[in-house]
């Protein structure tokens, strides 16, 4: 309140005071009128609650941008779940909500992989569709009466906006709460993980992100304070992330590695003891509640590390304490040395009979091929043939990730310059995560989070090191707002030497900074916009006025197969459209995306690499009543079956013997036109793609039969089917879809 | 270590064995049978060794080390061990028919040259460099003129990686930002 002039009594002033008193009166009067106008003025607030409100309403706006930046395919198309795997999450979600937990645990399902069938309820990860399904519980408790469909398309955006608040706390507790600000905006827009988390992609790793960053930050906290609390959290937040994602093997991988370095480097504590021996023993009880999981904790040769490390903890443990019992040193180092190599001994005779009992069953082939990436290339062309699972270019890291990639190694040098257990572990998590994302393209999501912190991490650093610099000028007061900064400030010799200059020289720094990071932020915005928001399931293209023209082929096909096919009809596809199949088009399916069995799919790629005789034999035997392939020939899409044949016949060659890849060849090129080979021409895929496509114009100036994706003209255009019929073609020719005819009647 | 204790075994003929022979009051069994069999009637040379002992890098070092792996890493190394692209690439020129190098692979966001990663890994590389040496004309009681020289040579640094990065994205993917 600002005090009031009292108005100088006038009688015994001289006229001078008499003047002034009603000037100031005046002025009074009109700061009161202000005052009453604006009365935050009012309220002076102190500056440690300025900080405050200044932190959570940056908190709020990341919050919102996270979600909003999401949602671009929603605006753009309309709200539905894109690709391929989410489909199945949706399709179990649904099932969840409306038949319940039980049911759902213990569903085995006979619409997918037909003959089969697939035991869901033990076969997959149900953190996210049970999030989704208590969102969507709660909604309605609410009386907010939403579709199940709408909840599973905003879960990842939802997520993505509680990851932020959570990198803000854990850079909070790595470095300051700066670089806990700065985490969370970079993480918000960061590309690589807006891939995987957009509006519509309802798909595990939305979730799991966010379980994995809690996880971690839980145990750092609990790792710094030694508090039984916070290993009690992260406990539950691994359970959390071994429910939503098979990605957990590298949470029970990395903790146990940590804890190791940190045993190297002499910080054995109890506090991490406390934290490390909690979130080991109750995770891995909590994790084996998940069927899919099982035993593997104690089974499986990825999940050894974990309970050396354990075992090594009790040793470190034991020893400590003999130690504090003896008085004598030489003792104890005798002691110590026998202790760890019989431990040591012990530790590996152990490892080695369960090794060779096949009690501890060895890496499968998905982990192993990240540790020797040319594993997957030889032997297991089902894990080579996912585009997602190749290794990583240098204009991939630059795609995802713009000027983190130079904020990384800054961001590393000043971890290293400050030590501590908290930066270890990031430093940690950071570099195998880097590693990782270089071998499968895929895993840049879960580099993402250690990206965006150790960034954040160079980023507050030179800010608030530019910043002091700025401020330099009056020495007597660093400000209360920053920190450490009173404590980096008087490690700062000769800074007022030449002081105009180094000003001028720190203000057009900072203008550099934010002028970079305003570059980042467009361009994840455009990467967001141009790359990460298709749905995949609608295609879009610019014309040729530079309208946009949609291909909404596959739901039509795959609503025609919901209304015009028998209930109980089986459709053989490729393995890719599997999940959709059933999801939308309500039908029996051969084989789907979970891939679990080689064989059968290998059956499928047989069937499709054969002549027409030999597969409709094949066909018979798995009672296939409709084929459906994918043709990009005259839309141009170049995803379709013909550009995919090859890895059918690999894979169909790697079980069945009688299809070998050269006989598709010619010089070792894959061709489609008048010079391919005659096994090409002839087989099932090349019959059922280009039927009565050589009757067809596709492109002014072109031939009859001019295929668009693979620009040239087809070699077998007079294509005669013999057991098979067309039953339907989308209006751009992407789907198609083939009646499988019964056997002839014998007379 | 072995417990260096006083030394009492004069009696063992041939135990000047290593330079720390310490013996009777030795509890490892191991070494009281080494020291019946064989040694009993063996004479082991005199040597100057020592059990190694092992230390720590200092962090700067460790440091060092990881900027060489991320350079590796972001290069593309891995790819270029699996999908074995050539080095440089080559398109024939449809006029002359000479044979003219291309850098950067076309068409596709991940897929590169081994010479394309390695030049785009070094300049991620310089960038985070860059911003060390502006770290470090901050922060130290250093010359004056070393200050200077570190905070341009930084600045440098990061103008030139940004700006060539740039560069590089623009080449290999014509849409970009447009």
């Amino acid at each position: 309140m600002v005090g009031k002039v009292e108005p100088v009594n006038g009688s015994v002033k001289s006229r001078t005071n008499q003047s002034t008193s009603a000037a100031m009166q005046a002025a009074t009067l009109k700061k009161d009128m202000l005052n009453n106008i604006f009365s935050l003025k009012s309220l002076k607030l102190k500056t440690k609650q300025q900080e405050l409100l200044i932190r959570v309403s940056i908190l709020c706006l990341v919050y919102v941008l996270a979600f909003m930046t999401r949602l671009f395919s929603v605006l753009r198309y309309e709200s539905m779940i894109h690709e391929f795997d989410p489909y199945f999450n949706y399709r179990t979600t649904l099932f969840l909500t409306q038949k319940g937990f039980y049911e759902f645990w213990n569903w085995f399902d006979s619409e997918s992989w037909y003959p089969l069938g697939r035991i869901i309820g033990g076969t997959l990860y149900p953190g996210l569709m049970v999030t989704a399904a208590i969102i969507y519980w709660v909604l309605r408790f609410l009386s907010f009466s939403v579709h199940i469909r709408e909840v599973c398309v905003l879960t990842a955006p939802f997520f993505a906006s509680n990851t932020t608040l959570v990198a803000y706390f854990f850079g909070k507790e790595i470095w300051d709460s700066g670089a806990g600000l700065v985490a969370a905006a970079l993480i918000a827009i960061c590309p690589g993980y807006i891939s995987r988390s957009v509006a519509g992609s309802y798909d595990n790793e939305g979730v799991a992100i966010f379980a994995l960053l809690l996880t971690f930050y839980l145990f750092v906290k609990a790792v710094n304070t030694g508090s039984l609390t916070w290993a009690l959290g992260s406990a539950f937040g691994y359970f959390y992330m071994v429910s939503a994602w098979g990605g957990y093997v590298f949470i029970i991988n990395l903790i146990p590695l940590y804890v190791l370095v940190l045993l190297i480097t002499g910080r054995y504590s109890m506090r991490l003891y406390v934290a490390y021996n909690c979130m080991y023993v109750l995770g891995m009880l909590l994790a084996m509640q998940i069927r899919f999981v099982g035993f593997q904790h104690v089974q499986s040769g990825e999940h050894m590390a974990a309970m050396g490390v354990f075992f090594l903890m009790q040793v470190f443990y034991f020893l400590d304490w003999v130690k504090h019992l003896l008085s004598d040193t030489k003792l104890f180092q005798a002691f110590l040395r026998i202790t760890v190599t019989c431990a040591v001994g012990v530790g590996a005779i152990a490892f080695g009979v369960g090794t060779a009992s096949g009690y501890i069953s060895p890496w499968t082939g998905r982990f192993y091929s990240l540790l020797d990436p040319t594993y997957a290339k030889d032997h297991i062309p089902i894990i080579a043939s996912v585009s997602e699972h190749q290794p990583t270019a240098w204009s991939s890291f630059m795609f995802d990730f713009h000027i983190l990639l130079f904020l990384f190694p800054a961001g590393l040098y000043f971890c290293f310059k400050r030590l501590s257990d908290a930066t270890i572990f990031i430093v940690m998590y950071g570099l195998t995560s880097m590693y990782f994302a270089g071998v499968m393209v895929r895993l840049i999501l879960v580099a993402t989070p250690a990206v965006c912190l150790i960034s954040a991490i160079a980023v507050s650093a030179t800010v608030k090191n530019l910043t002091l610099l700025v401020r330099a000028k009056d020495k007597a007061a660093p400000s209360g707002s920053g920190k450490g900064s009173s404590a980096r400030g008087s490690s700062k010799g000769l800074v007022d030497h030449s002081q105009p200059f180094q000003r001028n020289g720190a203000i057009a720094l900072l203008l550099g900074a934010f002028y970079l990071l305003s570059k980042y932020a467009t361009h994840c915005t455009w990467v967001t916009s141009e790359a990460y928001s298709s749905p995949s399931i609608v295609l879009a293209a610019r014309g040729a006025h530079g309208n946009r023209i949609i291909f909404d082929d596959y739901r039509e096909a795959y609503f025609w197969l919901r209304q015009n096919t028998p209930q109980d009809a089986k459709v053989m596809s490729w393995w890719d459209y599997g999940y959709q199949i059933t999801a939308m088009g309500n039908r029996t399916v051969i084989v789907d995306n979970n891939t679990w069995n080689n064989t059968h799919i290998a059956t499928v790629g047989r069937a499709m690499s054969s002549y027409e005789d030999e597969a409709y034999e094949i066909m018979r035997s798995l009672d296939v009543d409709y084929v459906l392939v994918v043709f990009g020939g005259v839309s141009g899409y170049s995803s379709d079956d013909i550009n995919k044949f090859l890895w059918m016949v690999r894979i169909g060659g790697g079980v069945f013997p009688v299809i070998k890849e050269p006989d598709y060849l010619v010089n070792g090129e894959y061709r489609v036109d008048k010079g391919a080979a005659p096994k090409m021409l002839n087989c099932l895929m090349y019959k059922l793609s280009y039927y009565r496509f050589g009757e067809l114009t596709t492109e002014y100036g072109k031939p009859p039969g001019y295929d668009r994706a693979r620009g040239v003209e087809i070699g077998n255009k007079d294509i005669k089917l013999e057991y098979l019929e067309e039953a339907f073609t989308t209006s751009n020719w992407i789907v198609r879809i083939y009646k499988v005819k019964p056997p002839n009647n014998r007379w | 270590m072995r417990p260096k204790s006083e030394n009492q075994n004069l009696s063992t003929t041939s135990s000047s064995s290593i330079s720390d022979a310490p013996s009777s009051t030795s509890i490892d069994p191991i070494f009281l049978i080494l020291r019946i069999l064989p040694f009993s009637f063996l004479r082991p040379p005199r040597l100057r060794l020592k059990i190694p002992t092992f230390t720590l890098p200092s962090p700067m070092t460790v440091y060092a080390l990881v900027l060489l792996t991320y350079f590796m890493v972001v290069s593309g190394i891995v790819y270029d061990v699996i999908v074995e692209p050539p080095g440089i690439g080559s398109t024939q020129d449809r006029v002359t028919g000479s044979v003219r190098p291309v850098v950067f692979l076309p068409g596709r966001v991940n897929g590169q040259y081994i010479i394309e990663g390695l030049s785009s890994g070094f300049m991620f590389v310089m960038g985070g460099i860059g911003i060390v040496l502006m770290d470090l004309a901050l922060d130290r009681n250093r010359a004056k003129s070393v200050k200077l020289s570190y905070a341009s040579a930084g600045i440098t640094s990061v103008v030139i990686a940004y700006m060539m990065s740039m560069l590089f994205i623009r080449i290999k993917i014509p849409a970009y930002l447009r």
